[in-house]
């Protein structure tokens, strides 16, 4: 099926589309090119707000009821990473190679993929960098959200320069029912995910332009081919089924956004960038805990356990400033509310969000 | 780095369950180790340990190493029916959803449960608990065309493997 000359880094610019395309299409050209279309570099912007979910992530990460109250589709891709709020403010880009182009080290081929998209930030003007995390930054906040997975014979990597972000819904999308949780999510959120608002269309250029240096081709507008149009529809019916947005692995009847909610104090965890999340956990006993974790450090914490008998405030600051891992420790000395308190701390593991 | 992996192969062949290798069937093959009593599928560094019509399979340690901290697995539900050489099921490490591909062909009868809730049992225990799914073979007798068996073979492949990543930079020396 290849149809396109050897040697072309094929460019597509989709414009502003309705948010069902802003992900089918993309998904589309994936299968295009695994089965012998050229590189692809392709934009689109959702020309409505929505939401979507990681391939693996649970759909009740997501308020359900908020979504629908608000107009918001709800969507899952099929590559990695947490739940995000889309809107008009965010430019996405995704570049998909053929799988046996990119190295098979996992980490290895997401840094080698997203630095062009840094050299592309640094050409339109924003004082971009790629951290130890593999997170694309300017300063201490991340100024690209990425994912990246294998669709077929083809690897995707997707980012996006945010022209504007309202922190607020993205942080209302998520459900968290505690107030505390959400408030410390929403301040997290605003130092840590920046808007960079460099003109989209000087980053577009400059981003083909890295991409095809860094692949020694020759970037060419272009557009899909029959096959890859007919897949769109296919991927249209997919993503809208049931199904597809209930996850892997998760039966009819399971967990459902805005299907009574979960129970008041469920364990959840989420991560603003990486190496910065939060918690909301409750313990036995009646005790809960929210925090935030810095760099493996508790940042701030609101501690609530029966029995502590105005000790909660010297429970905070006991927590607050020192390394998660040494919560449960330094709640010790609270009895058996603080042994409560303890156990919430050590479940919250935000290695592997 | 080498030798806590090495050591946590060998503690996971360890256990008492029998669930994992013998000891004497890991080796070690340029820092990593390899349980030399299963069928592998080279491309995929996927292994096969077939018993009584059932196969379990699972990923080599060579294979955890390049995908990094997994996060997420997801597999189908037993009954589900998985080809050889076909993706059955997905990972997700830094971000980057992978497909698990099926060295076997035939009908999933268990899934573990255990590798799914915590991921990291993968790393911890490749060949013994960290093992992915249990699969009826469709052809219990059927040769296994494009695995590899024998100590010698997969000992001889997994080194070229290690060399062949080593050079080209996806591991670090």
């Amino acid at each position: 099926m290849a149809e396109h000359p050897p040697g072309i880094l094929r460019v597509i610019d989709f414009g502003r589309v309705p948010p069902l395309r802003s992900q089918t299409l993309w998904h589309a050209v994936a299968t295009g090119v695994s089965q012998g279309a050229p590189p692809t570099l392709s934009f689109a912007r959702p020309d409505a707000p929505y939401v979507c979910l990681g391939y693996h992530r649970a759909l009740d990460e997501v308020d359900g009821e908020y979504c629908r109250a608000h107009g918001l589709p709800v969507y899952r891709r099929m590559v990695g990473g947490g739940p995000v709020y889309l809107d008009d403010g965010q430019l996405f880009f995704q570049i998909t190679l053929p799988a046996a182009a990119v190295s098979p080290a996992r980490a290895k081929a997401l840094r080698a993929l997203l630095g062009p998209a840094v050299e592309a930030f640094r050409a339109a003007g924003v004082d971009a960098r790629l951290d130890e995390n593999a997170e694309i930054c300017a300063g201490e906040a991340k100024v690209c959200g990425h994912g990246a997975g294998q669709i077929d014979g083809a690897v995707v990597l997707c980012g996006n320069l945010i022209e504007r972000f309202d922190h607020g819904r993205a942080t209302d999308v998520l459900g968290l029912r505690d107030a505390e949780h959400r408030a410390q999510t929403l301040a997290l959120m605003r130092r840590y995910v920046a808007a960079t608002p460099a003109d989209p269309a000087a980053f577009a250029r400059a981003l083909a332009g890295a991409y095809a240096r860094a692949l020694c081709l020759a970037a060419v507008p272009g557009e899909l081919t029959s096959a890859e149009a007919a897949a769109v529809g296919e991927l249209d019916g997919l993503f809208t089924s049931e199904e597809w947005l209930r996850g892997p692995g998760r039966p009819a009847g399971g967990p459902a956004a805005g299907a009574g909610g979960p129970a008041p104090w469920p364990a959840r965890q989420v991560k603003v960038r990486a190496g910065v999340w939060t918690f909301a956990a409750g313990g036995e006993g009646g005790a809960r805990v929210v925090a935030s974790v810095v760099r493996g450090v508790i940042e701030r914490a609101w501690l609530s356990a029966p029995g502590l008998n105005g000790g909660a405030e010297r429970a905070r600051r006991a927590v607050t400033g020192i390394p998660l891992r040494e919560a449960p420790a330094a709640l010790a000395r609270f009895g058996a509310p603080g042994r409560h308190l303890a156990a919430a701390f050590a479940a919250a593991d935000g290695s592997r969000l | 780095m080498e030798e806590a992996r090495v050591a946590a192969a060998r503690a996971g062949s360890a256990r008492a369950d029998g669930a994992g290798p013998g000891r004497e069937a890991i080796a070690v093959v340029n820092g990593f180790p390899v349980a030399t009593d299963r069928l592998y599928h080279p491309a995929t560094h996927m292994w096969v340990a077939i018993s009584g019509g059932i196969a379990r399979i699972g990923l080599d340690a060579l294979g955890i190493e390049t995908s990094g901290a997994l996060a997420q697995l997801s597999v189908p539900a037993p009954g589900a029916e998985v080809t050889a050489g076909r993706p059955f099921g997905q990972l997700e490490a830094a971000k980057f959803v992978g497909p698990l591909v099926s060295p076997v062909s035939g009908t999933l009868v268990a899934v573990n449960e255990a590798v799914l809730a915590d991921p990291g049992l993968a790393e911890r225990d490749p060949y013994g608990a960290g093992w992915l799914a249990e699969v009826a073979l469709a052809e219990p007798d059927g040769a296994r065309p494009g695995l590899l068996a024998g100590r010698e073979e997969i000992t001889r492949w997994f080194a070229a493997a290690v060399d062949d990543y080593r050079a080209r930079g996806v591991l670090a020396e």
